[in-house]
């Protein structure tokens, strides 16, 4: 498994959203993005999984160039993310919010038993009791929980989760915990991007630090947290900014 | 998912009267014309509702890919020779070719820009056919051989009837069928879809080919009875009822935009005072020395008294919209299946620990 | 087949410009209610519509009045038909109770359009009206200009009277409203919130009545631009499905809420269709599709680059 950013660089306008950013994942390992608000998280996520073509520079999956395929082709070839402001499909039920990329990928597939492990899948994320709601009646923390939920569905090698913690009630993080550790045994690759410190030196095993569009830092988490410019740069500033909030 | 019998007894009853109509209305032919154009509406309705409803593209195209049709098939007969029922597959296909393109050229628009690309479209082809004098007949419309060779109702009614269910039947598989999953889920948000590894571009152009053919294939047929078709026909007013009859069946309801159809249909026949679509005013207007020579009184009380009925299915829509989004039929429907389907999943999909889990929500809340 | 001479061109070019003053005075409109409320209104052309009939049947009744007060009326008239509007179908669609917002506009707008039209039907009849001429020229006779009372020729090039005085009072209409726009606390007031609803609704502007503030003056100006044309065009109850359709191509071609974008939209689609009819051969033919060309522009640069000509990129 192999998945490769080359030198990315995006621009939205005048403003450079991801300025050379290479990042390159080949085992199944949780990695840790971390930045201050605007680093440019995001625009990566978007850039790796194709809703934004990069400016400059390329994207590779398993030895294959990506960066000029649509979304759905490369959510085909094994990439599933989640959003950061969450989208369910609002007027679907949760069950048919499972079962769209479970059928996107395997057209032939039994309904029954594709509705069956998405029981099982709504279990493991302990929702199964919304399975009949439409997306649009979960809170905030459920729908955080159905796009998992998706994601186990759409099965993919890497996985890449936009602040999956964000206005998480602690209970339901659980399940969110035991859904990022199961997919780390089951062999999947994770980029986790969060704000929440506590989770990301929890769960990750190398931490990718961006800052202004620039990848300050990569590598052991332990170390990374003492990195003098990244305390400057990021993680001293972001205190204080949370104490301004 | 199993349904409760009263909905079993209202479907049955339904199709049984719906076959036996043309008995029951033996002395009121007109009436039975009526019942033959509400199907036409109908099938136009529920396939617009499944591309707007479903799909979430929201065309005003509709009405044109169906005269489209109709003219090919007039053309192809009269020009080449060809017999309606070859004129009306091919009218179709061109439909179908034509709903490709405009699928293809809408793929990045969104909402109010494809409404409004739309309706460009519409009028283009309503000009054109009026200025293509020697193809279509321009203003004063086309001709079209008689698709059976009838002077009774009673066949068109069982094949337009025959139409309206068939193109149900088809459309109600493909909206439940995984096809009618990714449709919906490209309409709730194509970005996520796409992530979800859903091909937005096929579907999407999928949405518009299908409900295009379906339309055509209504049109082409609906007007080898009628036997003549005019650009007036493609004014947007007949566009704004077709959406009316969507809308205030349930917009996104095969069934619900179908009974939709054939109430207003009926409703606004019962209505009137002169047996001439309101919607196609204008044309009163241009054609009113001829209609009079005809012995059409056309006076300007009868016609503002037929408006009048229009006026109430305009407020009646805008009520819809803005307090039944979902329709006044379909919930209706909703409610009669609903109860029983629901009964049914709680028992069989809720197992035993549960309580849980229930606990947590609502300590959470 | 006609003779293409200069003075043929120039004709063409000043008739499309004299009706390009109206329909940037109803894009105005149009654009005012999409800068603000954040939507296409599909009845903004039976606005036009009424706007025009009320101007009518003023003057029926009062012979003796002046045709701009008549002009000023049907702008009262649409201004509280929009208000109403506004309260009663738009209003749910700013306090977020309508569950699909992009579709609601359009179905409710459309829906008004349906029903104000029938309305008209109903109440008027569907058979074709025209006022009076509003004035006379002055009569004038000089080397470039000579005027009689219903035409006037400059450079050998005759006008209608009756377009250019529709036009002159367009443009003043238009100009008043950019006066207003830029220069009173209400029009900066409408400025604020069409740039940004919450940093407008902090400084103590309430989005809400700005919302129907604008749509009662975008309805307004729909209903004096088809107050000024009353007398040029024959008037019927359906004369405002073409104006919408004008209306649509320049806020596409001015760029979707720009204000001098709808302005010159308008002078360059009235002078498009204008030459381009002039200039198709066939005079039948050019009669028919005056209409498309501008519709052909309009669904190419929508095609193009829907953000308008003139717009500013999203
Ligand atoms: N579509 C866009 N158009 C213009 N600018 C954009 C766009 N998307 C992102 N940006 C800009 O790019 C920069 C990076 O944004 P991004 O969303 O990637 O940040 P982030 O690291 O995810 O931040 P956060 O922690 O707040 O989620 C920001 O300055 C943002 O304003
Ligand atoms: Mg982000």
């Amino acid at each position: 498994m192999n998945l490769e950013v080359r030198d990315v660089v995006k621009n939205f306008g005048g403003l450079q959203a991801l300025n050379h950013v290479s990042l390159s994942i080949d085992k199944p390992e949780i990695v840790g993005l971390i930045g201050p608000n605007g680093a440019g998280k995001t625009t990566l996520t978007n850039i790796i999984d194709g809703v934004y073509k990069p400016t400059e520079g390329e994207v590779w999956l398993n030895n294959e160039r990506v960066d000029k395929m649509p979304p759905y082709q490369i959510a085909r070839r094994g990439l599933g993310r989640t959003f950061q402001v969450t989208r369910a499909f609002r007027r679907m039920t949760v069950m048919e919010n499972m079962l769209v990329p479970a059928l996107a990928l395997h057209p032939g597939a039994n309904r029954r038993e594709v509705e069956q492990k998405a029981y099982e899948v709504l279990e493991f994320l302990t929702v199964e009791h919304l399975a009949n709601e439409l997306g649009r009646g979960l809170s905030g923390g459920q729908q955080k929980l159905l796009e998992l939920g998706r994601l186990l569905m759409l099965d993919p090698q890497f996985i890449i989760l936009d602040e999956p913690f964000a206005g998480v009630h602690p209970k339901l993080q659980e399940a969110i915990y035991s859904y990022i550790n199961k997919a780390h045994s089951d062999g999947k690759a994770i980029i986790l991007i969060s704000h929440d410190m506590d989770s990301i030196f929890t769960l990750s095993e190398r931490l990718v630090v961006l800052h202004f569009g620039a990848v300050i830092a990569d590598g052991d988490p332990a170390k990374v947290k003492d990195d003098s410019a990244v305390i400057e740069a990021y993680l001293g500033k972001d205190e204080e900014e949370d104490e301004d909030a | 998912m199993k349904r409760s019998p009263v909905i079993w007894v209202l479907i049955i009853g339904g199709i049984a009267i719906t076959l036996a109509l043309p008995l029951i209305l033996r002395d009121k032919q007109y009436w039975l014309f009526v019942a033959t154009q509400a199907y036409f509406w109908a099938i136009l309705a529920s396939s617009w509702a499944l591309l707007a409803g479903y799909a979430g593209q929201f065309s005003f195209a509709h009405i044109a890919l169906m005269a489209i049709a109709a003219y090919f098939s007039g053309i192809v007969g009269r020009d080449l020779g060809w017999s309606p029922l070859s004129g009306i597959i091919i009218g179709t296909l061109v439909a179908g070719l034509v709903g490709l393109i405009i699928g293809l050229l809408c793929l990045r628009l969104r909402k109010t820009y494809l409404a409004l690309f739309t309706i460009a479209f519409a009028e283009i082809v309503r000009l054109a056919i009026n200025a293509e004098l020697d193809f279509t007949g321009g203003p004063m419309g086309l001709y079209l051989e008689p698709l059976i060779q009838t002077t009774s109702y009673v066949p068109y009614y069982y094949l337009i009837l025959g139409l309206l269910l068939g193109s149900l039947a088809f459309m109600y598989a493909l909206a439940n069928s995984r096809f009618g999953l990714f449709f919906r889920s490209i309409r709730e948000d194509e970005e996520a879809a796409a992530a979800m590894g859903v091909n937005v571009v096929r579907y999407k152009i999928m949405a518009f080919v299908v409900t295009a053919m379906i339309a055509g294939l209504a049109g082409a047929v609906d007007h080898h009875f009628i036997g003549f078709i005019a650009p007036s026909e493609l004014i947007i007013g007949r566009m704004s009822l077709v959406i009316a009859m969507a809308v205030i069946g349930g917009i996104e309801s095969l069934i619900g935009a179908t009974l939709g159809a054939i109430f207003i249909h009926f409703s606004l026949e019962w209505l009137q005072q002169i047996p001439i679509p309101a919607a196609l005013m204008p044309r009163i207007v241009e054609f009113k020395p001829a209609l009079e020579n005809l012995g059409f009184a056309l006076t300007e009380r009868a016609i503002q008294t037929n408006a009048w009925r229009m006026v109430g299915f305009g407020i009646l829509l805008m009520v819809t919209l803005r307090f039944w989004q979902n329709g006044l039929i379909y919930p209706i429907i909703q409610r009669l299946t609903r109860q029983e389907a629901q009964a049914e999943t709680v028992a069989k999909r809720q197992p035993a620990p549960v309580e849980e889990t229930a606990a947590q929500e609502r300590s959470e809340e | 087949m006609v003779d293409i001479t200069g003075q043929y061109m120039l004709n063409l070019l000043l008739n499309g410009l004299l009706i390009g003053v109206i329909y940037a005075l109803m894009a105005l409109g149009l654009t005012l209610i999409f800068s603000v409320l954040g939507i296409v209104s599909f009845a903004h052309g039976e606005f036009y519509m009424i706007g025009g009939y009320v101007v009518y049947f003023v003057l029926q009744r009062f012979t003796n009045l002046h045709p701009y007060f008549a002009v000023l009326i049907a702008g009262l008239v649409t201004f509280v038909i929009g208000f109403i509007a506004e309260r009663l179908l738009l209003q749910p669609l700013a306090k977020g109770e309508i569950e699909r917002p992009a579709e609601y506009a359009i179905l409710i707008t459309f829906g008004l359009a349906f029903f104000l039209q029938f309305l008209m039907i109903a109440i008027v009849g569907p058979f074709p009206k025209k006022a009076a001429r509003f004035f006379d020229l002055p009569e004038i006779s000089t080397d470039i200009l000579v005027t009689t009372a219903t035409t006037l020729r400059i450079f050998e090039v005759p006008l209608s009277g009756n377009r250019l005085i529709a036009a002159v009072t367009a443009a003043i209409l238009i100009s008043a409203t950019i006066f207003f726009m830029a220069k009173t606390w209400l029009g900066r007031g409408l400025q604020a919130v069409s740039q940004d609803r919450q940093a407008a609704a902090v400084v103590g502007i309430n989005p809400l009545k700005m919302n129907t503030l604008a749509f009662s003056l975008g309805t307004m100006l729909a209903g004096m631009s088809g107050a000024v044309l009353v007398a040029v065009f024959s008037w019927v109850p359906w004369v405002g499905v073409p104006a919408s359709g004008k209306s649509f191509i320049v806020i596409v071609l001015g760029g979707m809420g720009s204000m001098p974008g709808a302005v010159l939209g308008g002078l360059i689609l009235g002078v498009v269709e204008s030459l381009g009819a002039g200039l198709i051969p066939d005079p039948g033919r050019a009669l028919a599709y005056k209409d498309a060309i501008g519709l052909l522009i309009f669904a190419l640069v929508l095609l193009i680059k829907p953000t308008g000509l003139f717009g500013r990129d999203l």
